[in-house]
């Protein structure tokens, strides 16, 4: 049955205790976090402080700032970043792992679909109209070849872990998901400030991320360019997350570009190098779908090139991830995902959604309208924690300008109840306290999908919080993914 | 091959952190010379200021001021905070091509120039904070040379390094054996200080003993072929590193670089210091200038800013 068509249940139930990281019943130590607790215990809080500023050290020096521009000078920042690992047990992972593989696997089946005979819009799993309208479909797209039918070749989903200790998918990001770079800084900073607890861990390696990126992106290109040249396209050094696209490129030693660098000749493009001009043959642009070419979509854009997309449309120039797969990341097509990974493989979801109502239903709409206070709500086309309700944290004033705004436009609204996101222990201060987090893995998709066993870890840094987001405030901290001993290198 | 941008913004942070080192070094021996209580503090202060380009009476005469701004004032573009601040954006933005260790070192140096209490620092002991920073600066130009490939881009570094300091150089002594300057420099204290803002002193004595002659000094400056900031030198290595650049590039496009590095220098190693001081040093140093312009010029019609059409594929 459509979810569409589903009866709301019950008044969700009040919010649970949140599931603790490293900490089980009775406050005993997880087997997992037993090497690290040991480690903290034999610190003193001085000795945390100064650990604590050798890692912001490391961020300063590096670069790997944001800039907060002000009337007379600019200052720089440092993301804020924890020195506490967050751990996760090999069995975990295995189940991660396996959920995430299948749900990449299953959405670029569906882009590959609605971007071609549409068969699940026939079958009526997904509402016709709820795809054809989202802001994100590209009808550019239809029709088009895409090698391997990988439309989404870097994701990086958000997971949270829920009361009950189960893993579920709160968000897919398959535009331009970022944050990678920092999953590797956060590692390099960890192993200087715990190189001890570090080596006697088990904990499994990341640093082939970024030549698994670039395998990914070759594979990409068309067979008849055996040494495909790749770049990195980035809106440029005002960008929130340039360093990590200069990361990146440094990583895999492709050359890191800007709209202006780029030529359209004849349907190839070219970059502007010291040489002359040189042919390009893949594109893993950091710029979103709006952006790439100001021919095809918004006129008012200097990021991008002209001409870019019909090079694309041409064959002979390959853009990661392809324009338009935010259609199926999108926070209502969200709730079919289930349904989505069954049509097209048979099989049920490893990894489980949040329930997720659509206020474009009036029955669900009617029930979300009921029980504000107890949801989150969520507008469609918003991400980075903008444009968001968190029901048991808002006022009654902000609860009823929501009322108005769903009401007016329902269409662009899902609600899902207020999870209790999992707490890992973060130093505030001198003292170490639960703090809320999430879990993003980064996942590629070229020939073959890959998983690197690692994260990036978001911590909401505010007491209480539940918003994980950088631009709320949010940390982030390094995340270790156990060997069980077993698994070799991805 | 690299990317035209890619290169320009190397060739810039080159320019950039000669010249920052430079003000740095000005700054510094304006400083001293104040100490020492001599009758020329005045004159020296004069000089360094006249060097870059700042003709202002009163400020000469308040040389700790005008070297406090010299370094730290980010509101005038020509600072040593500014010229880091701009060397290291660029940094920013190719950093990709440059090494980590060559990145942290100016990242430091430019933190520690835009850092709150930097004011506070400079007053404390200027002079320990302009050595720290040339220093450190050292420290960067040693960082790019011992862990940078020594390709393209680390050429367009050094090319951006020669060219300012060619220039630096020249309008230095522009400054001290110029026609426009009305009595010669005879100050013993102050023809050292001019020696000092070359950072040539021991290099010099070593060749010309403690004798201090406008001419030899002049001599050494301009077209000593071993002295790593005499003009002659630079040039020497501007010509080196575009001809290592342009074996890349099809031979049509980079005559124009080439052919005027080449003249410059050879107008440098065969020049003799009595026939350019016979026809004014004005006029020849003013033909450096030019001709270094002109290098600069021809950099960017070659390899950054050249015409589409031409090199579009057949």
């Amino acid at each position: 049955m459509a979810k569409a068509e589903r009866e709301p249940t019950a008044v969700p139930p009040t919010p649970a205790i949140p599931y603790d990281e490293m900490r089980g019943a009775a406050g005993k130590v997880r087997p997992h976090y037993a090497a690290l607790a040991q480690r903290i215990s034999t610190l003193s809080p001085t000795e945390l402080a100064e650990r604590q500023s050798t890692l912001e050290r490391f961020f300063l020096l590096q670069g790997i700032t944001f800039t907060v521009y002000g009337a007379e000078s600019s200052t720089e920042r440092i993301i804020p970043t924890d020195l506490l690992p967050r751990i996760v047990s090999a069995d975990e992972w295995a189940t991660i792992e396996a959920g995430l593989t299948q749900r990449l696997k299953a959405l670029n089946m569906f882009l590959a679909d609605i971007y071609s005979s549409q068969q699940i819009l026939m079958d009526g799993v997904v509402p016709r109209d709820l795809v054809m309208q989202a802001p994100s479909y590209r009808r550019e797209m239809q029709n088009l070849y895409v090698p391997h039918q990988a439309y989404a070749n870097v994701c990086g989903s958000d997971l949270i872990r829920q009361p009950d200790g189960a893993f579920a998918v709160l968000e897919d990001n398959l535009r331009v998901p970022s944050g990678v770079s920092y999953m590797l800084a956060n590692r390099e900073a960890s192993k200087r400030v715990f190189p001890g607890t570090f080596r006697g861990a088990g904990v499994r390696s990341i640093d082939r991320y970024p030549d698994l990126l670039l395998a990914t992106l070759k594979s990409m290109a068309a067979d008849w360019r055996p040494n495909p040249q790749v770049v990195v396209l980035t809106p440029g050094v005002y960008n929130s997350a340039y360093f990590e696209h200069a990361y990146l490129a440094r990583l895999m030693g492709a050359p890191l570009v800007e709209g202006r660098d780029l030529v359209v000749h004849d349907n190839m493009v070219y970059m502007r190098t010291t040489t002359g001009l040189r042919r390009i043959d893949v594109i893993y642009r950091r710029v979103d779908d709006d952006f790439i070419d100001p021919l095809t979509f918004r006129r008012d854009s200097g990021l991008g090139s002209a001409g870019l997309f019909n090079a694309y449309r041409a064959g002979n120039v390959v853009i990661c991830n392809a324009p338009g797969t935010g259609v199926a990341d999108d926070k209502a097509i969200y709730a079919y995902v289930p349904e989505i990974i069954k049509y097209y493989l048979g099989e049920d979801a490893i990894l489980p959604n949040i329930e997720t109502f659509l206020c474009r239903e009036p029955a669900q709409l009617q029930h979300v309208l009921g029980n504000l206070d107890k949801f989150v709500v969520k507008a469609v086309g918003a991400s980075g924690g903008y444009g968001m309700l968190v029901g048991p944290h808002s006022t009654k004033a902000e609860q009823d300008e929501f009322a108005a705004a769903l009401k007016a436009d329902p269409e662009n609204y899902i609600a899902q109840p207020t999870i209790q996101l999992s707490t890992a222990p973060c130093l505030i201060g001198d003292a170490i306290e639960p703090r809320h987090v999430d879990l993003r893995p980064f996942i590629l998709c070229g020939e073959k999908i890959v998983v690197t066993p690692g994260a990036l870890t978001r911590v909401a840094m505010r007491k209480g919080s539940l918003v994980v987001n950088s631009s709320q405030g949010g940390g982030s901290k390094d995340t270790w993914v156990l060997t069980d001993g077993k698994d070799l290198e991805p | 091959m690299m990317l035209a941008r890619v290169a320009e913004s190397l060739y810039w942070i080159g320019r950039y952190v000669e010249r920052a080192e430079h003000l740095c070094r000005l700054s510094d021996v304006m400083l001293t010379a104040t100490l020492d209580r001599t009758e020329a503090s005045a004159q020296i202060a004069r000089i360094a200021l006249a060097a870059v380009g700042d003709t202002d009476e009163a400020k000469s005469k308040n040389s700790y001021e005008a070297a406090r701004d010299l370094v730290l004032d980010r509101s005038d573009k020509g600072s040593v905070a500014s010229s880091l601040a701009r060397a290291r954006e660029n940094a920013r933005q190719v950093r990709d091509q440059i090494t980590t260790e060559t990145w942290e070192r100016l990242n430091l140096i430019h933190l520690r120039m835009t850092d709150m209490n930097a004011g506070r620092t400079f007053s404390g002991g200027s002079q320990a904070f302009l050595h720290e920073t040339i220093a450190d600066l050292h420290l960067f130009k040693g960082a790019a040379d011992a862990t940078m490939s020594h390709g393209e881009g680390w050429r367009f570094l050094l090319l951006g390094v020669y060219l300012e300091r060619a220039q630096l150089i020249g309008a230095l002594l522009e400054v001290c054996f110029g026609d426009r300057r009305r009595r010669p420099i005879t100050d013993h204290a102050a023809l050292t200080a001019v020696l000092r803002m070359g950072c040539a002193l021991e290099p010099y004595l070593r060749v010309y003993t403690a004798d201090m002659q406008p001419r030899f000094i002049l001599e050494f400056l301009l077209l000593d072929e071993d002295f790593p900031r005499s003009v002659r030198f630079c040039t020497a290595n501007i010509e080196e590193h575009l001809a290592s650049i342009s074996r890349h590039v099809e031979a049509a496009a980079h005559a124009g670089p080439d052919r005027l590095a080449g003249r410059l220098r050879a107008r440098l190693q065969y020049a003799d210091i009595d026939e350019v001081q016979a026809g004014g040093a004005s006029a020849f140093l003013g033909a450096v200038r030019d001709e270094c312009a002109g290098v600069h010029q021809a950099i960017y019609d070659a390899f950054v800013a050249y015409p589409l059409e031409q090199r579009l594929p057949a």
